[in-house]
């Protein structure tokens, strides 16, 4: 945060905004305990939603996306056909080849950086041009532009392995509050369980007396306080209602051997079971995808364990309608050469790699873009990480060319200024 | 930290220094500051609206315990003051609190948040803090202590802290220079020049590229010592200019060490292994000690009486403490675009600040005095709500993670000594920390609860913990206590430090009615939902 040049001084959202922005989105109630499957059509929410897939270290185009079976890099994988003719994926997506009518897929992806420790930050903060400020992640970004939601839920959330907690860095300019939420292997934050010596009934009594206190409070005192502390409350409070997207036990068994029992099968099925409550931001992290030794053994492993649950949350999501409105993204931070190492691996490779997409705003079931015979240049058009950016913010209806951000009075584009919408994605 | 505390005893000999201070403030003991500030305050609102009348006793001295003590006062140390008939028992708690021993914690909390911002602790770091406030110590010494700090003594070496915890790397991280340079003139300059590293700064004139590149010149040419156990910091030789040019125009400039607003210091040349007063030695890595010390110098020009931006900054960041906002505000954003909101105010608390040889205490004491101070928090009733920049009323402040856990801990009636945790008490401060706090490098300013403090105040066994009945605690009183008001009286004076309303008595009469057959349980969450409330987390 050091680095953060030029800090924002904005004042906290105020209940009172988030309930202003929020208007016009009423209507949407929750859904503490309804049955699942019967109520499809209640999972349409009326606001965007984002499901971000982070494979970390460099998923390789050519074993999923991008396939070039029989030529000098191909490597040993057969190509598959999908649910779109003339479309062909790696034989390591079967899962996910049965989805590709809902799925866009950007062959074209040529970006700036072969390095992980910065590579990671760069394209996930849109790489936009360097005015000596940290842009946002994509997730913060998402959450700032559209507002709050009616969820009750935090807007932003993380599914990462390993450790969790409130990730502030992720906010760059926006500042620490439009960080993320993480949980770590998927476990509840800090606090979530009801302390052992308080009752339901305690609870409710405790939540109701504190709300009246603040009441009363605020009718002598500035407002923005005691609707910033009713808020974090009410979001609490939320939160413990909803330990079921937490207790893996209770998962449906069909969903668990569909989504798989690997960790981000879990992951996936906990980022599904998230969007449905309303959570505007889903990130899931996998990570190890760097193979540097040994690539096709170590694809034949992660890719086949991104696959089934991919596979399972895009049938999911377009069952239920959900994808009208949930827009879907997997990707790295690059893709890996097509040139095979000394080692069977494939290295480092901004130069031509592969984005899925679906879901809202997107065209269904197409490839935009194209690679050269042995994969290793992009053919057509090279779209960067700001085209992406663009795309996927008006994809989610932000008009990315005339939105700006505000940082303490300086105006910053959102997204690259040299590079625009990819106009063959947006449907 | 707790320990830290115990042990303080030995530093005491430090407050022998403070005795030459007394005179300042003799000097200062008429309240002339205060009727100025009270002169600058009225005069600016006279445009926006009236003043809010004097605060009611019980809203004073909760105010200023918090203020002066870190914690609310107990329901004795309440009851004292409200019921004294003591004309001048307001001018008399102000000087007791300032001579109390939770008067250098609290300031040791405060400045401890402010400097490092929640980048981690130190215990060297701590030590020397509280000896620095116990012994009232001068602000424009304490800044030079840390901005060059000296490892040679026990009792000062702690200030190096401000440095390495900042030239630490950070994983793969280069170490930050640049931001060690920014926080020095955030902090003590209250000027945020880290727009100006590359270009002059593109809003704010008075930012030059030069005045950045005159101190980062310093502390790029900093590290942190090897050869000792505790935080230290070093300095190479300097023999040249830093050169730079703006990413604009790209001409080529250079600079000495140099103040923002100052002279720039020239680069004494030595001969070849004249540099060094103590020559480095390989062997225990001691780094050597160079002739010419750049952070030496810019320590001396930097804190000097001459500089008006540090004098500013110091008054603007106790003003801030004490009164909810800076008059300048933010406070790193010190500059002629910015300007304060009482500028003759301003410069008359740096003025006096310079006078009373930057006597934090004597400072302080003089803001807690005015009526402006000591107004009334509460909004008239129908008009808009007055601007805070207007002091019209009193400004609701953020309260500190220390600040909340004291009143927690007094609230409930946990421990005796409300500055002393038992057991496990630094691993307490740091759950408190964390829940209440702001992420590493964040400024502390606004009040800003979030998911993690809601769910601390929740669920956190240390929170329900301190509402299990004990004897002679808050629940434990409450749960004797034998009639409805009297819960009442009992649970607003411990939590709030006042009376109820007749509206409220009757809610807890209420609420008592319909729990009669689990009063301790009712009990329990009437307590509970006060120390949520947003009344009991602000100082108001």
């Amino acid at each position: 945060m050091n680095n953060s040049l030029c800090k924002p001084w904005e004042h906290r959202l105020s209940r009172r905004q988030w309930l202003g922005v929020t208007a016009g989105a009423a209507g949407v109630v929750g859904l503490n305990g309804l049955p699942m499957p019967a109520l499809a059509d209640g999972l349409k929410r009326k606001y965007k939603q984002i499901l971000f897939v982070w494979l970390d270290g460099g998923v390789s185009q050519l074993e999923s996306w991008d396939p070039k079976p029989n030529t000098e890099f191909g490597g040993p994988f057969r190509a598959i056909p999908t649910s779109v003719p003339g479309v062909h994926f790696s034989e390591l997506l079967p899962h996910t080849a049965k989805q590709m009518h809902h799925l866009a897929i950007c062959r074209s992806v040529c970006t700036q950086d072969d390095a992980h420790s910065s590579g990671v930050d760069r394209i996930q903060r849109g790489d936009a041009k360097n005015r000596g400020v940290i842009y946002p992640y994509f997730g913060s970004a998402v959450t700032k532009l559209l507002g709050p939601n009616d969820s009750g839920l935090p807007p932003y959330v993380w599914i990462k392995p390993l450790s969790g907690g409130f990730m502030h860095k992720d906010a760059g300019f926006l500042g620490a509050k439009y960080g993320s939420l993480a949980f770590g292997d998927g476990k509840p934050p800090e606090n979530l369980l009801k302390h052992a010596s308080v009752s339901d009934q305690d609870l409710q009594d405790r939540a109701a007396l504190r709300a009246l206190a603040d009441k009363r409070y605020s009718q002598t005192h500035r407002a923005g306080s005691t609707e910033a502390n009713s808020f974090v409350f009410d979001m609490g409070l939320e939160l413990m209602k909803r330990q079921d997207l937490f207790d893996t036990t209770k998962f449906s068994p069909r969903d668990v051997e569909r989504y798989g029992t690997h960790d981000l099968g879990r992951h996936m099925l906990q980022a599904r079971k998230m969007l449905e409550a309303g959570v505007t931001f889903v990130k899931v992290n996998s990570y190890g995808w760097d193979t540097h030794g040994d690539n096709f053994n170590g694809s034949l492993s992660l890719v086949s364990r991104f696959d089934q649950p991919f596979g399972a949350i895009i049938e999911d999501l377009a069952e239920r309608g959900m994808l009208d409105n949930v827009l879907v993204i997997a990707m790295s931070e690059f893709g890996r050469t097509p040139r095979v190492n000394g080692h069977l691996g494939r290295d480092h490779w901004p130069e031509a790699w592969s984005i899925a997409m679906a879901g809202s705003g997107l065209k269904k079931g197409i490839v935009v873009g194209e690679t050269n015979d042995n994969g290793t240049y992009v053919k057509t058009e090279p779209y960067d990480i700001g085209h992406m950016f663009h795309t996927w913010f008006n994809a989610i209806g932000i008009n990315s060319e005339k939105t700006e951000y505000n940082n303490a009075g300086q105006p910053l584009p959102i997204a690259h200024e040299d590079m625009h919408p990819i106009k063959e994605l947006l449907a | 930290m707790h320990s830290t505390l115990r042990t303080l005893g030995l530093f005491v000999v430090l407050s022998v220094i403070a005795s030459s201070r007394s005179a300042n403030m003799a000097q200062a003991a008429d309240d002339g500051l205060a009727k100025r500030i009270d002169e600058s305050v009225a005069a600016k609102a006279k445009d926006d609206g009236p003043l809010a009348s004097n605060c009611d006793d019980p809203a004073f001295v909760r105010r200023i315990y918090l203020d002066l003590a870190g914690r609310i006062p107990s329901v004795p140390e309440a009851l004292a003051f409200i019921q004294s008939s003591d004309a001048n028992k307001r001018v008399a708690l102000i000087d007791k609190l300032l001579s109390s021993a939770d008067y250098p914690r609290r300031m040791h909390d405060q400045f401890h948040a402010m400097l490092m911002e929640r980048r981690g602790d130190n215990a060297d770091w701590s030590k020397y803090l509280l000896a620095s406030f116990e012994a009232n110590k001068p602000w424009d010494q304490l800044a030079r202590e840390i901005l060059d700090p000296d490892s040679n003594y026990d009792a000062l070496r702690g200030a190096a802290f401000f440095h390495t915890k900042r030239l630490d790397k950070v994983g793969q991280q280069e170490t930050d220079y640049p931001g060690l340079t920014r926080d020095v003139g955030r902090l003590f300059l209250g000027m945020d020049l880290q727009c100006a590293q590359c270009h002059n700064h593109l809003f704010i004139d008075a930012y030059k590229q030069a005045d950045f590149q005159g101190l980062f010149t310093v502390y790029q040419n900093t590290f942190i010592r090897t050869d000792l156990k505790f935080p230290a910091v070093g300095e190479k030789l300097m023999t040249k200019k830093q050169d730079f040019s703006s990413v604009f125009d790209k001409v080529a400039m250079s600079t000495g060490p140099r103040v923002p607003g100052g002279k720039e210091i020239d680069i004494p040349m030595f001969e070849k292994n004249q540099e060094y007063v103590t020559a480095p030695d390989r062997k225990t890595n001691f780094p050597g000690v160079p002739k010419f010390r750049p952070m030496q110098a810019i320590a001396q020009d930097l804190t000097s009486a001459s500089n008006k931006s540090f004098a500013a900054n110091y008054v603007n960041r106790l003003w801030f403490v004490m009164m909810g906002r800076g008059l300048v505000n933010p406070l790193d954003q010190q500059h002629v675009g910015n300007p304060p909101s009482h500028p003759e105010l301003l410069e008359q608390l740096a003025q006096a600040a310079i006078d009373v040889k930057f006597d934090t205490k004597t400072l302080l004491r003089q803001i807690a005095l005015s009526a402006t101070y000591q107004r009334d928090a509460q909004l008239p009733s129908g008009a808009d709500a007055p601007k805070p920049e207007t002091y019209r009323v009193a400004n609701e402040k953020r309260m500190t993670a220390e600040q909340i856990m004291s009143s927690v801990l007094v609230a409930t009636g946990t421990h005796e000594k409300p500055t002393e945790l038992k057991g496990e008490a630094e691993k307490n401060r740091a759950a408190f920390v964390k829940a209440f706090g702001n992420v590493p490098t964040d400024p502390e300013v606004e009040f800003s609860p979030s998911l993690k403090s809601s769910l601390f105040l929740l669920n956190d066994t240390l929170i329900m913990d301190c509402l299990q009945s004990a004897p002679g605690n808050l629940v434990d009183r409450l749960t004797q206590a034998t009639d409805a008001a009297s819960v009442a009286n009992e649970l607003y004076l411990s939590v709030l430090t006042r009376k109820p309303s007749a509206e409220e008595a009757a809610d807890v009469d209420d609420y008592l009615k319909k729990n009669a057959d689990r009063k301790q349980a009712a009990v329990t969450n009437l307590a509970w939902s006060l120390l949520a409330s947003t009344e009991f987390c602000l100082n108001h």
